[in-house]
């Protein structure tokens, strides 16, 4: 079982059709959250929504299992340098419990959401590197598998 | 002349930048000229998280980003330069920057700012401070995106 929760940020309605579309390739995911940037919204307002699906350190996200401490958290986000990985990536940098991960893609979000145990290092390396490897064009990549 | 952009945007870097005019001006490296941000370490990290690989992110405060934008001015390399507020860049250009065009890509709404355009607002001061720009011969135009046609400043505001 997963021990880490999710949250999916990014732009416009890209986190919750990543999410839907996960959903559909896996099925039902718990503790897993959606939180799109919209068009004109300021920076602040979308790092109170970030937080406020983050969950605070202190807040009710506490897991017997873990000695009282507060869960860890993947923030997901689509693209390096845009306001949802800004946003998350300072908050990732305040609390070390939050790993924020950009350039993300299906394959990520359904590994992420199909994980066992904690989010440790070796998950992230992971992550990255399912990330990296599903991203092919056929013929190069029908190439290097022929050789 | 390698200030490809000179652009006023609160958000500094995000995605309209990194992904859209990083890209359309080929630029090569970000500048940054931000006071706030160039005396806390913190936020100075952040930004410089948020470039891709290959393109250096630089922050300074006023005084130093003057004189670093007079001397990529005469360089060959390619560069944005970000401010979050009109004051900024009139401060750079009262400094001897040679800004030819500065854009305005992001002035959100609030109370007492007046909507000059879709996304863009300004208050009173930053009224007077873009027009002070265009009184020294900095025109001034509002583009969100690269493919937006250029808004002169001069045809939204009646009072100048």
């Amino acid at each position: 079982m997963r021990a880490f929760r999710i949250v999916i940020a990014g732009h416009g309605t890209l986190p919750a059709a990543l999410l839907a579309t996960a959903e559909l390739v896996c099925g039902p995911i718990a503790d897993i959250t959606a939180v799109g940037l919209e068009p004109g919204e300021s920076p602040d307002h979308y790092a109170d929504a970030l937080r406020a699906a983050i969950g605070r350190d202190h807040g009710l996200d506490r897991e017997p299992g873990l000695g009282g401490r507060a869960r860890r958290v993947l923030v997901l986000c689509d693209l390096l340098g845009g306001t949802p990985f800004n946003v998350a990536s300072a908050i990732a940098r305040r609390s070390p419990r939050v790993v924020c991960v950009s350039g993300m893609n299906l394959a990520i979000a359904v590994e992420a959401a199909l994980a066992d145990g904690d989010l440790d290092g070796a998950l992230v390396e992971r992550l990255l590197e399912v990330g990296r490897s599903g991203i092919v064009e056929t013929e190069r990549h029908r190439a290097r598998r022929a050789s | 002349m390698s200030l490809r952009l000179v652009r006023i945007d609160d958000r500094l870097i995000h995605g309209q930048v990194v992904a859209v005019w990083l890209r359309a001006l080929g630029a090569r490296r970000i500048v940054i000229v931000d006071d706030a941000s160039a005396h806390d370490e913190f936020l100075r990290e952040v930004l410089t998280l948020a470039a891709p690989q290959g393109v250096p992110v630089e922050v300074h405060d006023v005084a130093g980003g003057a004189v670093r934008c007079i001397e990529l001015a005469a360089a060959q390399e390619p560069v944005i330069v970000l401010a979050r507020s009109p004051r900024t860049i009139l401060s750079l250009r009262r400094a001897g920057v040679p800004i030819e065009v500065v854009d305005v890509g992001g002035m959100g709404s609030g109370p007492g700012r007046k909507r000059l355009h879709r996304t863009i607002s300004v208050s009173p001061d930053e009224l007077r401070e873009l027009r002070e720009l265009e009184r020294l011969g900095t025109r001034v135009q509002i583009q969100i995106v690269a493919d937006d046609r250029p808004i002169p400043l001069r045809s939204l505001d009646s009072g100048q």
